[in-house]
């Protein structure tokens, strides 16, 4: 369960620094079919790993780069903390497989978010190739 | 001064979403917020990135978490396992964004996170 748990947290945290997406994407769907969790199990632990600020190192990074809009950030912080608690409250009152059907669902169309982020980036200054 | 507070009010706003996906499926909110940040207001894709992970440094999803705990439906002992290869996977997944060509792996991602979404939602509903 250690060596699981720690490969499982590398995996998802090398997702989180080069996609800037959230690890709960990863998280969740690895605790469900490695660790054998039930769907709100999973959710729940993932949403405890996510407390820390564990994207800090990741952030210094980009801040070096002046990838950062503090103000905006923190923004959308006091946006999170009020909409977590109604998924929250919803995610509860739903059974574990409704609610691993539309966490399926999400996935799908966080995918779809993600390839047209993919296909529609904007060219970036010269020298520059990632995006 | 209006267009100022509509784009304050949007990003609260893509926050909120940004939320509710948190809370009801257990992840970051960052899915949700760089779009919006990157459509809606305009920004490029690195600094949407970097203030994802802004948004992320304060304990945004207590709340949810919070609900989640009354229920017991938080396993704390492979949560703390799990903090360690997180922290230090985020570094190198940071640097190394600054140097790969993200964009295939962006596409081989979305396709992974695709198919593990089909998978999930047949299961589920299968019976």
């Amino acid at each position: 369960m250690l060596i699981e748990g720690i490969l499982i947290g590398l995996a998802a945290g090398v997702l989180v620094g080069l996609l800037g997406i959230g690890g709960g994407t990863v998280l969740v769907p690895a605790l469900v079919y490695f660790l054998h969790m039930d769907q709100h199990l999973a959710q729940g632990t993932s949403l405890f790993v996510l407390i820390p600020p564990l994207g800090l190192g990741a952030l210094v990074v980009y801040w070096r780069r002046r990838n950062v809009d503090l103000a905006a950030g923190i923004l959308s912080a006091v946006g999170i903390l009020l909409g977590a608690d109604m998924g929250g409250r919803l995610a509860v009152h739903t059974n574990s497989r409704d609610l691993q059907g539309f966490f399926g669902l999400f996935m799908m169309l966080a995918a779809v978010i993600l390839w047209r982020k993919a296909a529609t980036q904007a060219p970036l200054p010269a020298g520059r190739d990632n995006d | 001064m209006i267009e100022a507070n509509l784009r304050t009010s949007g990003i609260l706003l893509a926050g909120v979403a940004g939320g509710v996906a948190a809370g009801m499926f257990g992840v970051g909110g960052g899915i949700v917020i760089i779009p919006a940040l990157v459509l809606l207001c305009g920004f490029d894709q690195h600094r949407a990135q970097g203030t994802s992970l802004v948004a992320l440094v304060p304990p945004s999803g207590l709340l949810g978490l919070w609900e989640y705990s009354r229920v017991g439906c938080v396993s704390w002992r492979v949560g703390l396992v799990l903090m360690p290869g997180l922290f230090f996977g985020a570094i190198l997944g940071g640097r190394l964004a600054q140097k790969l060509r993200s964009r295939p792996m962006r596409q081989v991602f979305a396709v992974l996170m695709f198919s593990i979404g089909v998978w999930e939602s047949f299961s589920a509903w299968r019976r």
